[in-house]
């Protein structure tokens, strides 16, 4: 897949693999996972180790902010759950790297942060959905949303902003099937994709005709 | 004395029946919108259910000691005492609810729980449930059997009679899956305990905002007024989120017993097993009709899946006109979660039956399924909607309109089908409160929910154009039980409900400030043009005119009216038509939908961009429920094996199709109503219909998968 692909893969330690040990037993013997185990896993995916609740720091749409992760935390839930203020316009719907609400942006590639740990993440620039723009100040994907009016419900819209955007970037002047490509790693329910594939046309569009200034200069 | 409230004609609006921006869009595409999975309130405690991943078993022990240990658990819930038994798989597979410091804190208890439990023969399937000697999961009091009494009607031996002397007769056998609502925002709530203003808080997913503050009142023993129920935003519902649920009380409970908020969203495999489906069906269809194409006589004979529920299907004759019918229809019940409304319950299952029924007839006479529909539907305005559509997809230029096509060498065929729609959208009693302030500013305020479909948007639109203003100079307030009443959303009533109520507050709130202008501009109530901002005289010669906000500076106090449902401003009664244009791989088996066309009346659009978005959200709801989903349980143990989004497949950018979305501005009715229903049931039809008329092969069950496709084709995979 073109765009989603980049998504989980390069994070090294996948938190699939890095839950491989602890889920299995627990699934057996219905007790916790041993510390062990994860560490092991940990270990063998060649990264630091961590253990128990430990600070970290992460960049998240410039600013440096300290969170208390897990081990097993994800980015997600770092957001959403443990940063105060929370940043909960990446959402949580799917918990395993298929719908895509959860999309961010790590060092420019399109992430599911519901599929990369939170301590993998320090010294990397994280951008989410409010990091984009804001309701007075909207980046040009996302004032597109409005006009063409991409989001119903809204509640896959912010991970298809973060996707758009990454798909542009990625590929500026791409025809509707590649966007459909760059976009499948992302689900709605409501049935907003045609309005959504507008949007991303107008922006092409208005990027086109404003080469480069349009990007900032579309919010309002 | 000034007329009653009126939308008027299309023409003369300024701000309704164009193109309008969702009030809500840019809170939404910043991710801004607060939804109730998004609530952070202080010393919140989130919550995870322990299911039981069986359907069922009878519980001997719930040993919750160690779970009790763990760092960061706070609160167990023990639903099931040792004794009892899961009796089927949905809310009755809730064992316990951990309450903990943070989400991960919470699973680790649901994980560290022991259960000693013994299996039960799981009976999730309708073929198991049949069996003789089946054990009895229906469990409706006095049931002694897993099949429910048949209801019949119509008169079968007569209906082989006319059967007979027909020119076409058509037998088929319909088989149609579960299918799940996915909203992608799960079932949940977030109940803060805490007293504030008189007011218990909660913030919950639903579609039924009014409805909920007394579905709260036992679980948290307090009375309704003193609940206060919020959806400022909500992320889906499909039908599937009326009730607070076993979820909801639960949540309740556990913040009463520990005095603190409490997050309790379902997870998605949770959401899979327990909030919900629209029923599958078997149905046994005889259809016959005269050489001319007229119906003559149709026969059903049915059975619903709705687990434990009753399952939804109209019965026959389904939107066609047949003057012979008879039917029998069973429930057959399992193991399984209820189904619960979805989006025009019932109809897309009997819509895919029936559209295939009539697309066999044409072909049986060899005739063109568009003028077979024409003759069998009795409205004129399908019949212009017919022409629309078939203009639409290329109907006249497509090589075979009598007969099915072949495939090429290739392997590859193309083809085109059509589909039915109607819907009785209904409208009762909303109310709305409209505030004008001295200084100018206006808020419009009702409790509904805005589930997706642009409400919020109309309540300030409707306000804006019966007073002359921008949307944006509205302020919408909805989501909120403290708010005028408002029904629930369902069966497409919000709209024929809410906005007769608005335009009325709307119209309220003018004439008293035209009361006011009489002593300034001289003109008696009614006798005003409300426009871009300023008020004038209706006949005058121009100078006698205010702006809106010296007109607000007349108040001496904030201006509130209190507006009530009008029949006269609300119409139920709607159409649509749908056809899709496939591509057929014969060698592999695989279904491309290159082109959905729909069409579709309500009334006075609203808002026509989000109208065009719900019709699109129809036919792709419908293609996906066509060509993707499909519930699967094990059958030997009862797990269900598509309880995630990687298993349980719906629609993604890939799928698309090119779609065209029309409003049908020949509906000329100055009503309103909704119209979400209509647009999801002909869309799975009219695609079978297009495989058919592609390659001459006829799919019955659904979904139109590859597999089921080659064996459609060769009789095996
Ligand atoms: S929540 Fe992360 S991909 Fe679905
Ligand atoms: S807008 Fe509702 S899920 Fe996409």
């Amino acid at each position: 897949m073109g765009g989603p692909a980049g998504r989980p893969s390069d994070q090294g330690l996948s938190r699939r693999s890095f839950l491989k040990g602890a889920g299995g037993a627990a699934a057996a013997s219905g007790v916790l996972a041993a510390d062990a185990a994860s560490q092991e896993a940990a270990t063998a995916e060649g990264a630091a180790t961590l253990s128990g609740t430990t600070e970290v720091e992460l960049t998240v749409n410039g600013q440096a902010r300290k969170v208390s992760v897990e081990p097993r935390t994800t980015l997600l839930s770092a957001l959403r759950d443990r940063m105060d203020p929370a940043l909960t316009g990446a959402k949580l719907v799917c918990d395993m790297g298929s719908c895509g609400a959860c999309t961010v942006i790590i060092d420019g590639q399109p992430v599911y942060g519901c599929m990369t740990l939170a301590a993998r993440c320090q010294g990397k620039a994280i951008t989410t959905v409010e990091g984009f723009g804001s309701p007075d100040k909207m980046s040009d994907v996302q004032d597109a949303f409005c006009e063409k009016d991409g989001l119903m419900c809204g509640f896959c819209t912010p991970g298809f902003v973060v996707a758009t955007h990454a798909a542009l970037d990625r590929k500026p002047n791409a025809d509707i099937d590649e966007l459909k490509y760059e976009l499948s790693g992302n689900l709605c329910r409501c049935g907003t994709y045609p309005h959504i594939f507008e949007a991303a046309k107008a922006v092409q569009m208005s990027r086109a005709a404003g080469t480069g200034e349009a990007q900032e200069g579309a919010g309002r | 004395m000034s007329p009653d409230p009126s939308w008027g004609k299309r023409a003369d609006l300024d701000v309704l029946n164009r193109d309008i921006r969702r009030v809500d869009g840019p809170e939404k595409v910043t991710g801004r919108a607060i939804y109730t999975h998004d609530v952070r309130l202080p010393n919140m405690l989130y919550a995870r259910t322990l299911r039981l991943q069986t359907a069922r078993a009878k519980i001997n022990a719930v040993d919750v000691e160690a779970a009790r240990q763990l760092p960061g658990v706070v609160h167990i819930h023990i639903e099931k005492e040792p004794g009892s038994e899961v009796r089927y798989s949905g809310d009755d597979s809730i064992i316990a609810v951990v309450a903990a410091e943070t989400m991960e804190a919470a699973l680790d208890g649901v994980r560290a729980i022991v259960v000693d439990l013994e299996k039960l023969p799981p009976v999730v399937t309708e073929k198991a449930a049949k069996a003789a000697n089946a054990p009895l999961v229906n469990y409706s009091r006095n049931a002694d059997s897993n099949v429910t009494t048949a209801s019949e009607s119509g008169d079968r031996a007569a209906i082989d009679e006319v059967i007979r002397g027909a020119a076409a007769l058509v037998e088929l056998d319909i088989e149609i899956p579960t299918q799940h609502h996915v909203c992608l925002e799960t079932h949940g709530h977030v109940v803060d305990p805490a007293e504030r203003e008189g007011f218990v808080h909660i913030y919950a997913s639903t579609q039924n905002v009014s409805g909920m503050p007394g579905q709260f009142r036992r679980p948290l023993e307090r009375d309704s007024d003193t609940i206060r129920v919020i959806t400022p935003h909500m992320g889906g519902g499909f039908g599937a989120k009326f009730g607070a649920g076993l979820e909801g009380a639960l949540a309740a409970r556990i913040a009463r017993e520990t005095g603190r908020p409490v997050h309790y969203m379902l997870s998605r495999a949770d959401e899979f097993t327990m909030a919900g489906n629209r029923s599958g069906s078997k149905q046994k269809i005889r259809l016959a009709a005269n050489a001319e194409g007229k119906l003559i006589a149709v026969d059903l004979d049915a059975e619903k899946h709705g687990g434990q529920g009753r399952g939804a299907l109209p019965g026959a004759p389904y939107r066609y006109e047949v003057e012979n019918v008879s039917s029998r229809v069973v429930s057959v019940k399992t193991a399984a979660d209820s189904n619960r409304a979805m989006r025009a319950p019932g109809h897309p299952q009997a819509s895919f039956g029936m559209e295939s029924a009539v697309d066999m007839i044409a072909y049986a006479l060899k005739m063109d399924p568009v003028e077979v529909r024409r003759l069998n539907l009795s409205s004129e305005v399908h019949s212009r909607q017919l022409d629309t559509v078939a203009k639409e997809i290329g109907w006249a230029d497509h090589p075979n309109r009598t007969a099915p096509g072949k495939a090429g060498d290739n392997g590859m065929a193309v083809g085109i089908g059509f589909g039915a729609a109607g819907w009785g959208p209904g409208g009762r009693a909303s109310q709305c409160d409209v505030t004008v302030n001295p200084d100018g500013t206006v808020v419009s305020a009702t409790a509904t929910q805005d589930l997706g479909t642009g409400a919020r948007t109309y309540v300030a639109a409707i306000v804006a154009e019966e007073l002359g203003l921008q949307v944006s100079d509205v302020l919408a307030k909805i989501g909120d039980s403290e708010l005028p009443p408002s029904v629930a959303s369902g069966g497409s009533v919000t709209t024929g409900s809410s906005a007769p109520a608005i335009k009325d507050a709307a119209h309220q709130a003018r004439e008293a400030l035209e009361a006011k202008l009489e002593p300034v501009l001289g003109a008696a109530v009614g006798g005003y043009l409300w426009k871009d901002g300023q008020v004038s005289v209706r006949d005058g010669d121009g100078g006698q005119s205010l702006s809106w906000k010296a007109v607000c500076a007349l108040l001496r106090e904030p201006l509130v009216v209190r507006g009530k449902f009008k029949q006269a401003l609300y119409r139920g009664d709607i159409h649509g038509i749908q056809a899709a244009k496939v591509e057929v791989d014969t060698l592999t088996g695989r279904v491309r939908v290159l082109k959905m066309v729909a069409v579709q009346d309500q009334g006075l659009p609203l808002n026509r961009m989000a109208l065009r978005s719900q019709i699109n959200g129809g036919m792709i709801q419908a293609l996906s429920y066509g060509l993707l989903e499909q519930r699967v349980f094990d059958e030997q143990d009862g797990y269900l094996l598509s309880d995630n989004l990687d298993l349980y497949k719906i629609a993604g950018p890939q799928e698309m199709p090119e779609m065209v979305a029309l409003i049908d501005d020949e509906d000329e009715r100055e009503s309103v109503c909704g119209m979400a229903e209509a647009t999801i049931i002909p869309g799975h039809g009219a695609i079978a219909n297009a495989i058919y008329n592609a390659c001459g092969v006829r799919l019955t069950k659904m979904p139109f998968t590859a597999d089921n496709v080659l064996e459609a084709l060769y009789g095996k995979v």
